[in-house]
């Protein structure tokens, strides 16, 4: 790994983590309010990390972009027509656009604004989220260890110089083109892209990390081991809709299914199944209660058929083969069982 | 309701919604349901049904047993009336369980546009990691 590599990866980390904090402001508010046109450059809009497209725009000056993002410009609605964002948070989100597509003015603005930022409010990407606190949130959401006020400041100046001229490239040429980075799971429903911002609501419901961040974690699907967290009596989820105390009917019978080749085989467990579920979930609609009467491949699986009627979309997803294949193979004459 | 703003949003909602479809993968919680079968058509925002934050307070089988809801998105019919009346989410949703169907924002507050489905499957957007 050379030296740029390291500079790049270390802005990136900034620019996720509270460390970046004014530019973590600015570019929640470009995400929920300026993406639409911004982002692919709609209508005419200078797409963002697009430096030829802004380079003429950014030679006009700082005063005269938050000008006409304030008050519109041609095809430019003025705040991007949203009027109940503030002034301040439309400047961010100029300056987070210009930081990314080549631009200094941004950077350095965010460097000065960054000590009174840190030290005066503590979860600043949260402002547009003010029903629930999710500062401590924030540190979970990064594998970051949450920064100490007066460092922050300098690392964002440190690493400005290195990040601004290669940002554009890093658009598309980013390490993890496909695999979500951690700071992009369990967003809050503000961001979520499904939820829309602009309904009071969406304000008032939990933000996932808030609820997770107290339980255990695992690699896929909400990032939590539900069943650890079940076990482990950090979540008590009801069995009965009105009574808190009723107990689930638990099945402790594991099945094995042999699998062809090296994978190690299947133990499908009914106990932590039924912890959660009724038999009637499963039997008859989708397996016959009989072992080895079903037809089961990785195939139906990842086409939502069997195991994959939940796992892949409600329990933990296919991506996770050992919590499935668990039982590894002990002699060659296992194999020749089948 | 202020109908000019309401255009523009309106009009920033069908942009935004383009630019979902056209490229980013969604980041929706793993196990939202979005459900749209008739809300648009009403006049309402989609539904989005949380499965994480459910799960933590109700087993599976509570829904998808005790109170019958099919385990396919877009698979009840549900109607507004009957929710009011204390069928489908309305039969904790009636201010007891939990809070009432009054709160109309805090369910329909999808973006409109998007179709009923589930927001599960791979976290890579690309197929099976295998
Ligand atoms: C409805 C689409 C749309 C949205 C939403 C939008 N923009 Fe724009 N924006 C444009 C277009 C089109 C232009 C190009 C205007 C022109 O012809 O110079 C533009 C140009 C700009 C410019 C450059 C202006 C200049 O003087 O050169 C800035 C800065 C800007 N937008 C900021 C923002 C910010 C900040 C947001 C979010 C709060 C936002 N925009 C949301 C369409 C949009
Ligand atoms: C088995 C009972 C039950 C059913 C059925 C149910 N809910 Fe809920 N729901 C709850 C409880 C309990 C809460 C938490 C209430 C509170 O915070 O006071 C809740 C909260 C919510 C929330 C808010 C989450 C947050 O972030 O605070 C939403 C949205 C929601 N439900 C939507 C729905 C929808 C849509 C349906 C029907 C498709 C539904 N619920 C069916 C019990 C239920
Ligand atoms: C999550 C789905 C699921 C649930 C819930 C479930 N089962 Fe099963 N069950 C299975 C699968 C998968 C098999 C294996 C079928 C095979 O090997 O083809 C099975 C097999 C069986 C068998 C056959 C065992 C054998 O040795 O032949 C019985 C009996 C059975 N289940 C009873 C139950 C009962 C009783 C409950 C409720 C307490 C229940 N199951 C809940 C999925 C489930
Ligand atoms: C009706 C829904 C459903 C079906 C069908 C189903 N599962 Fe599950 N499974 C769950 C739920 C819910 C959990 C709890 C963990 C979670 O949600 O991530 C679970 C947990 C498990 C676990 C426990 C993992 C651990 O950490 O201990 C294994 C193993 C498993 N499933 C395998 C299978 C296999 C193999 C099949 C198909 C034969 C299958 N499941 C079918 C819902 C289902
Ligand atoms: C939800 C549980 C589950 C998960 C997760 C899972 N598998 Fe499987 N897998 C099964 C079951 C059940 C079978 C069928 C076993 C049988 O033949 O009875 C199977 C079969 C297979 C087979 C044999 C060929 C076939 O298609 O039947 C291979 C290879 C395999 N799995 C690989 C993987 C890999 C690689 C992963 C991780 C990316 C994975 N599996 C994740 C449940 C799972
Ligand atoms: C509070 C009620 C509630 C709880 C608890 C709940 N669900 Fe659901 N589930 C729903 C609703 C509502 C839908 C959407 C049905 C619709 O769109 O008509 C759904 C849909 C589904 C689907 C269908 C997705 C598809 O492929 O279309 C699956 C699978 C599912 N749930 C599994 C589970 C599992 C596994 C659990 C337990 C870990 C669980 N659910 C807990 C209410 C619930
Ligand atoms: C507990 C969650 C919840 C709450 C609260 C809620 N709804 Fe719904 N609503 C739903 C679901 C689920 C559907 C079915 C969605 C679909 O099929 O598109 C629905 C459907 C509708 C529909 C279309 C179907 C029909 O019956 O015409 C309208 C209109 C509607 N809701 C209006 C409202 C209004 C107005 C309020 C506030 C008084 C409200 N809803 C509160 C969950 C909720």
């Amino acid at each position: 790994m050379n030296r740029r590599t390291i500079g790049l990866i270390a802005a990136g980390a900034l620019g996720l983590a509270g460390g970046g904090a004014a530019l973590a402001d600015g570019k929640t508010v470009f995400e929920t309010n300026c993406v639409a046109c911004h982002g692919s450059g709609v209508a005419g809009a200078p797409k963002m990390g697009d430096a030829a497209a802004w380079a003429p725009r950014i030679k006009a000056g700082q005063a005269a972009l938050y000008e006409s993002a304030l008050k519109g410009k041609k095809g430019m609605p003025a705040k991007g027509g949203n009027p109940a964002i503030s002034d301040a948070d439309v400047k961010a989100a100029v300056d987070y656009m210009v930081a990314q597509s080549g631009g200094k003015g941004g950077g350095d603005k965010a460097a000065e604004k960054a000590p009174e930022k840190a030290a005066g409010k503590p979860a600043p990407k949260e402002a547009a989220v003010p029903a629930k606190p999710a500062a401590p949130e924030k540190a979970a959401e990064t594998p970051k260890p949450a920064p100490a006020p007066a460092p922050a400041p300098t690392q964002v100046a440190a690493a400005k110089p290195a990040a601004a001229p290669i940002s554009p490239a890093a658009e598309v040429n980013a390490f993890n083109r496909l695999l979500k980075p951690a700071g992009k799971r369990n967003l809050p429903p503000t961001q979520d892209g499904i939820h829309d911002p602009a309904n009071d609501g969406t304000q008032l419901l939990q933000p996932p990390m808030e609820a997770f961040k107290i339980l255990p974690r695992s690699p896929g699907g909400n990032g939590v081991n539900w069943v650890q967290a079940l076990e482990s009596n950090k979540i008590a989820p009801r069995y009965d809709k009105a009574d808190p105390n009723a107990a689930p009917v638990v099945m402790d019978l594991n099945i094995v299914r042999e699998v062809k080749g090296s994978m190690p085989d299947v133990v499908y467990p009914h106990k932590q199944h039924t912890e959660w579920l009724d038999c009637s979930n499963c039997h008859p609609a989708i397996f016959v209660p009989q072992k080895g009467a079903n037809q089961i491949s990785m195939a139906a699986i990842l086409l939502g058929q069997k195991c994959g009627v939940c796992h892949g979309k409600v329990a933990f997803p296919v991506s996770e083969c050992r919590l499935c294949h668990s039982k590894k193979k002990d002699t060659i004459t296992t194999g020749a069982a089948k | 309701m202020k109908p000019c703003r309401g255009a523009v949003a309106g009009a920033i909602v069908l942009l935004a919604v383009l630019q979902f479809l056209a490229s980013p993968p969604a980041r929706a919680e793993y196990g939202d349901v979005l459900i749209n079968k008739r809300s648009e058509k009403e006049g309402m925002r989609p539904v989005v049904f949380p499965h994480w934050f459910h799960r933590i307070r109700f087993r599976c089988k509570v829904c998808h047993n005790e109170l019958g809801f099919k385990m396919r998105a877009g698979g009840n019919d549900v109607l507004m009336v009957d929710i009011i009346e204390g069928k489908f989410c309305g039969m904790c949703h009636n201010g007891q369980i939990a809070w009432s169907p009054e709160n109309c924002d805090l369910c329909h507050s999808g973006k409109p546009g998007l179709q009923t489905k589930i927001f599960g499957s791979h976290q890579t957007g690309g197929p099976g990691r295998w």
